[in-house]
């Protein structure tokens, strides 16, 4: 078992994905194991609630199955299953703008704990920032996601989104402004 | 009503500039701003045990699905094996007439099934398909789509002399192919004299249709 992880540890984004187009269907767990989790957050911050992120990421894996020979390339497998879930969250985000109003339902993502350290308003601002990111477009919400919680830069930002960093700066810029005026009783 | 931010303090929470940098009657504000980015929640995300499964079990019944099968069939490119006997002199010949074949060819942009053209044996339904691109300057040429699996590597172009062509033609099944050029092994580019669509995940792909042999296009 412990040579079969070792292997699967090993084995590239490419080797895989070309054992599962000649038919290892199995192969493709490994790549749902390497990257279920790596995007769960993305997925969360970009929809308000895990278990709607969830459905995403699971979609995305799926669609990304079914379309896995028109990967062009195997080795940026990472990159493409990206764009395949952000397509289907920010396709979700306009559904969702369509039938209902927007999610917020951050609540379950946070607890309160009621401490007198400061801890608790961290708690309040922290879910005050979830609640205010909805209000945001999706496209300046991504951009903070990506730069402020996952920790990418404008450039690597561009090369995932395909927008330009003065593109992505303004964005950036109008949301802080947004984010200012929505958090402004939790700063 | 509140205002926007500072330009100052938004490079700030840009990481571009450090609190000390700010002119002193921006520090609070650029306080208010680092508790703003502070608050954002670098938590990993986890997700249910079970999604692997979920996940595993739709692609399993999609995979066994005749309609998937057969498009996979179709899909995926496969080794053959040619071992041919021929004496020096025919290959010659054989090149000579190939050569002669492409210079006439060489004026069509777009990748055009050629009738008639389809190879006997194992190759009867495939109909050849001549690729060309004008790449003054570039150093190699390839073209990669769903008839090899996007290899960048296993359908090079050559170049026809020093006229910046470069074309191969290719063997292709029956059926519709989406391709595009890999220029220098890096840079895509898309058939200029072909149509092309959204691939569904911001980039442009090439379309070739072909036609069984002896159907009109």
């Amino acid at each position: 078992m412990g040579v079969l992880l070792g292997l699967e540890g090993e084995a590239t984004d490419a080797e895989v994905v070309r054992a599962v187009l000649a038919g290892d269907v199995e192969r493709y767990a490994v790549l749902v194991r390497r990257y279920r989790d790596r995007y769960a957050r993305y997925a969360s911050r970009m929809l308000g609630s895990r278990d709607v992120a969830e459905d995403a990421v699971q979609d995305a894996l799926v669609r990304a199955f079914d379309r896995l020979a028109d990967c062009r390339e195997p080795d940026k497998f990472a990159g493409w299953l990206f764009l395949i879930l952000r397509n289907r969250c920010f396709a979700e985000r306009r559904r969702r703008r369509r039938i209902e109003r927007p999610l917020d339902s951050t609540d379950e993502m946070f607890a309160a704990p009621d401490r007198p350290d400061g801890a608790y308003e961290q708690v309040e601002r922290a879910h005050a920032l979830e609640r205010a990111l909805q209000h945001l477009t999706p496209e300046q919400r991504e951009v903070f996601v990506l730069k402020h919680m996952e920790g990418l830069a404008y450039e690597e930002i561009a090369g995932v989104t395909g927008a330009t960093v003065a593109s992505l700066k303004m964005r950036m810029h109008r949301a802080y402004d947004r984010l200012r005026e929505l958090m402004k009783e939790h700063l | 009503m509140t205002t926007g931010y500072h330009p100052l303090v938004k490079r700030l929470l840009d990481g571009e500039l450090s609190l000390a940098e700010l002119p002193p009657e921006l520090r609070a504000e650029g306080e208010e701003a680092l508790r703003l980015a502070g608050a954002a929640d670098r938590a990993p995300v986890a997700l249910s045990p079970a999604l692997e499964e979920r996940v595993m079990a739709t692609v399993r019944r999609h995979a066994a699905s005749p309609g998937n099968r057969a498009w996979r069939w179709l899909n995926t490119p496969r080794d053959v094996e040619l071992r041919l006997r021929v004496r020096p002199w025919t290959v010659w010949a054989g090149a000579l007439a190939a050569a002669a074949a492409l210079a006439l060819l060489l004026g069509r942009p777009a990748p055009e099934p050629v009738p008639g053209a389809q190879a006997r044996g194992d190759m009867r339904d495939s109909v050849l398909v001549r690729f060309v691109l004008y790449a003054p300057g570039a150093h190699r040429v390839a073209v990669a789509g769903t008839f090899n699996q996007w290899d960048r590597a296993a359908a090079p172009l050559v170049p026809a002399g020093t006229s910046g062509v470069w074309t191969t033609t290719l063997a292709l099944p029956a059926g519709q192919h989406q391709y595009a050029f890999v220029v220098d092994g890096a840079r895509w580019v898309v058939d200029p004299g072909a149509p092309a669509v959204n691939d569904g995940f911001g980039r442009r792909n090439s379309i070739v249709a072909v036609t069984a042999p002896g159907a009109h296009l």
